[in-house]
This record gives structure tokens, sequence and C-alpha cells, in this order.
């Protein structure tokens, strides 16, 4: 796996040196995954396409499956040297080249997304999930019938460990003795390991499972099979299981990245830290699948309108953790840092985070 | 049926499946490294097999043309090696890398445009008639065609391997190649028999786990399971007839990670996660123990050595 992320990159950065800046505005994208992975990196790739297409006069530049290691350093300045003058660092691991080469190149922009720093010309952009996939999360809690959800996850961080206990509550704001067992994979892209996962979760009598690796793909096809549902997460793949998925929630960077991208090109760029959500259009509920009865669909729609109005708050007490302990008593909204750094499970998940 | 029956049942046929495309891998690199020589390049053979056998099932329909494909894609790429080490007598491991890396690099180019394409995958008896008889059900229920497959090609392999007269020409090249030549046999030939051999039962091995087994195509979808086979070889102590058990307990090991998750074990997810190197290692030093590393054919360890 070491070698051949060493040799893609370079064919890849020879192909950009290629295509040379011929257009006012070349825009570089580094993906830590393969584009079509029908999953987080796919979603970034979706964005691309959307600013090549609305911003007129705009080149764009790509280049996939490069690890988080000085190569994205060695990529970058490439895609810098053949013309571009905005590179989006798509993946967590890469912030720390980003601001390196920002001191390097300051009259480059960097977007680097997730990341909590920013330098004199690199930025960061990021989205919160969390409501859409509680939202989701009801739609599962409202098909199960056995009670029983599954969620199959990659690794216990902060991140997934959020989507997790969303799910959760929202499955339980239907049916609040639902349960979700968590299995993690120990791997961002397992296709085996998730169909067994998948496999394994219906042997134990679970009906509906959510996810959070790099493709909802392998899940969801594995579950259409088995005849049971899903809820998917980064980009809608309910064409590959059209019975089983629920709905999802996806990302659409595209606006994000076009409104970014604008404001440099008109100079008033200043690096901040973005962060969008379901408010504002960054993360999207994807479209119902037909197991979601009409009533369901409009309690959902009604709660993602309390979303919208600031009427109601996932991250908001009463909660209690898998042990019974008291988290948050009732009304009293989480701070920030016990959310940025979730590391307990609520009450009905079953399974470990160390 | 008792929940326990149905518990086991379905472990039982959780192992077979993870363990499914380890089989045919394995096979094929324990007969190429019985022959005397290394292929490192069978993750790549394995990749291009996956991706070629899901191409195949998406463009014609049908699941067994697809494993057809695999098989056939997984022995071209090998025939590289192949003609590498032998003809051009170059760096059994250089050339194992370098197959590897084109095979990730091929599968990934012509991959592309199957991510998310639907196949018709085997179907299983879940829900017919053998569902109701106790553990014997639920496993026979749950299997597919590859799983069968595997359960027959194993033992045939190992049969032939140690019954016929052409087994024991191979043995002896991997034994002695130059008492073989003495003898008037062709060494190189059966070596290049054995490579492309082992290409067509990885390539095999990756189009159970694409067509049958996960019903995807992901670039690096095999993420490292057919290195994991060229090390399991070791496991098996070269034997054919020790394939099967091998790669039960590496599948049976990752299918109970994945269990005992779904089960509320309460034990920590990063080590169930690491159970199937941990009974593979350590079935690996207790045999080691008692040959003293002396299982290896003999012309490899001179490969190994050299």
């Amino acid at each position: 796996m070491k070698l051949h992320r060493l040799v893609r990159p370079l064919l890849a950065a020879a192909l950009a040196l290629g295509a040379h800046a011929a257009h006012s505005q070349t825009i570089g994208y580094i993906y830590v995954g393969p584009e079509k992975d029908y999953g987080y990196n796919t979603s970034h790739d979706l964005g691309r396409q959307y600013v090549e297409k609305t911003v007129s006069g705009t080149k764009t530049l790509h280049v996939e499956n490069i690890p988080e290691t000085a190569e994205v350093s060695r990529v970058m300045e490439r895609m810098i040297k053949s013309g571009a003058s905005i590179v989006f660092a798509t993946s967590y691991g890469y912030l720390d080249y980003a601001i390196e080469l920002g001191k390097k190149y300051p009259k480059v922009a960097f977007m680097h997304a997730g990341g909590l720093k920013t330098g004199d010309n690199v930025g960061t952009y990021w989205a919160n999930s969390d409501d859409a996939i509680y939202l989701a999360g009801m739609a599962a809690g409202s098909v199960t019938k056995s009670g029983k959800l599954g969620f199959i996850a990659a690794f216990p961080i902060p991140q997934v460990v959020r989507s997790i206990n969303a799910f959760t509550l929202g499955a339980q704001a239907m049916n609040p003795k639902v349960t979700t067992t968590v299995v993690w994979t120990g791997g961002w892209l397992e296709p085996a390991k998730e169909a067994e996962a998948t496999n394994s979760l219906v042997d134990a009598g679970i009906d509906v499972i959510g996810e959070q690796v790099d493709s909802p793909i392998t899940i969801a096809q594995t579950a259409e099979k088995r005849g049971i549902f899903v809820v998917g997460k980064d980009v809608d793949v309910s064409k590959f299981a059209p019975k089983s998925v629920l709905t999802g929630a996806s990302w659409n960077w595209g606006p994000t990245m076009v409104k970014v991208v604008n404001e440099i090109k008109a100079g008033t760029w200043k690096p901040s830290h973005i962060r969008g959500d379901l408010k504002d259009g960054t993360v999207v509920l994807d479209p119902f699948g037909p197991a979601v009865t009409e009533p369901v669909r409009k309690t959902i729609l009604a709660k993602k309108a309390d979303i919208l109005a600031d009427k109601f708050e996932v991250w908001s007490g009463p909660m209690t953790a898998q042990d019974g302990k008291e988290l948050l008593p009732a009304g009293k909204a989480m701070p920030m840092d016990m959310l940025e750094s979730m590391g307990f499970f609520v009450k009905g998940v079953i399974g470990t985070i160390k | 049926m008792t929940t326990f029956d149905i518990v086991l049942g379905s472990f039982l046929v959780s192992a077979l499946r993870s363990a499914t495309p380890l089989v045919f891998v394995l096979v094929g690199e324990t007969l190429v490294q019985r022959t005397g020589s290394i292929n490192l390049g069978v993750e790549g053979q394995m990749l291009v097999g996956a991706m070629a056998g899901y191409g195949a099932a998406a463009l014609w329909g049908d699941p067994w043309l697809g494993l057809v494909a695999g098989a056939v894609a997984g022995m071209l790429l090998s025939s590289v090696h192949g003609l590498l080490t032998l003809a051009a007598r170059a760096n059994q491991f250089a050339s194992g890398l370098a197959v590897w890396m084109l095979g990730f690099g091929l599968s990934a180019y012509y991959g592309a445009g199957l991510v998310g394409r639907k196949i018709e995958g085997f179907g299983t008896w879940r829900g017919a008639g053998p569902d109701s008889v106790p553990v014997l059900g639920p496993i026979v229920a749950g299997m597919t065609p590859t799983v069968l497959l595997a359960l027959v090609v194993a033992p045939a392999v190992a049969w032939w391997f140690w019954r016929t007269r052409t087994g024991l020409v191979w043995r002896a090249v991997g034994e002695s190649p130059e008492a073989a030549r003495a003898a008037g046999l062709r060494p190189i030939r059966v070596r290049l028999q054995a490579i492309l051999l082992g290409g067509l039962l990885s390539g095999l091995g990756g189009a159970a786990l694409s067509v049958d087994h996960t019903r995807t195509w992901a670039e690096g979808m095999t993420a490292g399971r057919g290195l994991v086979a060229v090390g399991l070889v070791i496991v098996a102590r070269w034997n054919p007839w020790w394939v099967l058990p091998t790669a039960l307990l590496f599948g049976g090991a990752e299918a109970l990670a994945l269990r005992l998750q779904t089960a509320d074990a309460g034990v920590s997810a990063h080590l169930l996660l690491t159970l199937p190197y941990i009974t593979s290692l350590a079935v690996l030093t207790l045999t080691c123990l008692r040959d003293r590393g002396q299982a290896a054919p003999a012309g490899l360890r001179a490969v190994m050595d050299r």
C-alpha cells in the first residue's frame, strides 16, 4: 500500500504539469482516497465539479490517493508550479503541510477540510452532520421492527462517536427502547469486513444499520441483499440499494467552495474557519426511501424545521450516558469542548470506545 | 432449532465466507512456494481479479463469467512475474512488488468506471429447505457457490499434489531444482506453471471477494489480504492440506472479531481486530518450535538465503 502511493502521485503530477494554465484561475484539489469512492472523496470531487461549472474561467486540477505524508507537500508544490492559485487540501492530516507551504507561497490560497488552525493564507472549511444524522436516525427508529439498530464505523474518533450518538438519539425520539450495536472495522475502506459486519448484525437480529466508513456502498448493497435497511452518509447511494436506503446525511461542498473562490478572486477573502451545517445547506438530508411512511416523513420534516428555526438542539439535555449516569440535565446545552472531544456513548448504544 | 444452533451455524458460515477468497489465494501461493519461488504480486493479482471479475459480472450479468474473468486476469498478470523472474532472471521480490503495483494501478484505472455498478450476485439457499436442520441448516443456507468451490478446490489440489506423479514432479522441483534437472525434469517450466496457476487462483480469490462476498468493487479493496496469504503459507507449513484450516483460522478470527462486537462482549475493539493476526502468530510460533523451520521446501530456502 505504501509504494503505489508514491508512484501514482508522480504520474498524476506529471499529467498536472502537462495541463498548463490557460485559464485565468487554476484550482488544485487533493484527495486522500479514490475520487470515485462514492463516499468522502467523491463528495469533495462533486464540489470540485460544481466549482468548475459555476465559476467561469476556472480550471481545476485534482490528484487522488495522496497519503497524509510529506508527499502531499510535493503534490501541492507541483500544482502551484503548474499555475494553481488556490489549493483545496481535503484530508485532515494535510493541515500542517498546507500551513508550511502557505508560508513558502504567500500568494497562493489554501483551504483545508476540518482543520483547527489557520494561517495568513490558509483557511479551513467543514460542516456539522449531526443534525442530519439525528433526522436519519429518526427514520431508522421508526422503521425497525426488532428495536435493534446497528452502526458500522471505522475508528472511535470524536466525529464518528458523535454520529453514533446522534443516530441513536434520533432513533430513540421515535422509539425510546431502541438500542444501537456498534461494530468497528478498523479501517476507512474495508469492504470485506464491512460486508461481514453487516451480515453479523443481521444475524444478531438487527434490521437497520447506520454507518461511517469511507463509503456506504458495500454496506448498502449487502443490506439490500439481506433485506434490511440502511442510513447513508457522505454521498446518497440510494440508486445502488433502492429498497434498503431510508435516507442519509450527505455533504454538499459546492456552494461553500464557490463562495470562497469568488471571495479570493475579488480579493475580499480572509482566512477563517468556515463551518456549515444543515441550516446553510452544506449538509443535506437525502430523499426518503420507500420504507419510510408518509406520517414518519412528516414527523422528521417537522423536526428538521424545528432545527432550522433553532427550536430544537440535538446536543441538549436531558441526556444519559451508556452506563446510566447523567450527562446533561434537562434544558442544558452541551458545552463546546464536550461536543468536540466526545468520548462517550449515550444510553442505548451497545459497544466500546476504547 | 435452538438459538445456539443458529449462533454457531451463522458464525461458521461467516467464518467460511471470510476465509473463502483467502483459500484460493493461499492454495495458489502455496504451490508457487512449493516449487521454489515466491510471488509477492498476489495482492495485485487479487485486485486485478476482483476488478475484472466485477466488470465481467456487470457487463454480462452472470457471476460465473465474473469468476472466470477474474481468474484469467489474475493469470495474465502473474505471467508478468513469470517472465520477469524465469526468463529475465529478475529478483523475485522486486518483480513481485512490481506486479503488485502494476495490479493496483491497472485495477484502479480500469475499475474507476465500475464503482457503484450493480451486479447480479449468486443467491443463497436462505429461506429454502435446509434452513430447518440444526447447526448444519444455517451453514448450508448461508453458503454461496464460491464457498463450496473453495471447500472442493483446497482438498483436490492437496490430493493432486501429494498423490499424483505431476504433484511429485512439482515437489521435486521445489526441493532441489538441480536434482530435478538431472532427472530430466524442467524446473523452469514447472515454476512457470505454478506461478500461472497461482495467478489464476489469486484472481479467482479476488473475484470471489468482489463478485460474491461483497458485491462491490472499490479501489484497493483487498486491503492487504494478498500479502496476508503470502505469510499464511508459512502458517500452513507449505502443505496444501493445511490451507483450509489455516484460512479458516484467519477468516474465523476475523469473523469472530466482528461477531463479538455485535454480541456486546465488552472487549476493546482495538484488541478484537488484532485477533486474526494474534491467532496466526500463535499457531506459527507453536509449529515453528516443533519443526525448527524445516517445513519450507529446500529450494525455497535457497531463494530466501541467497
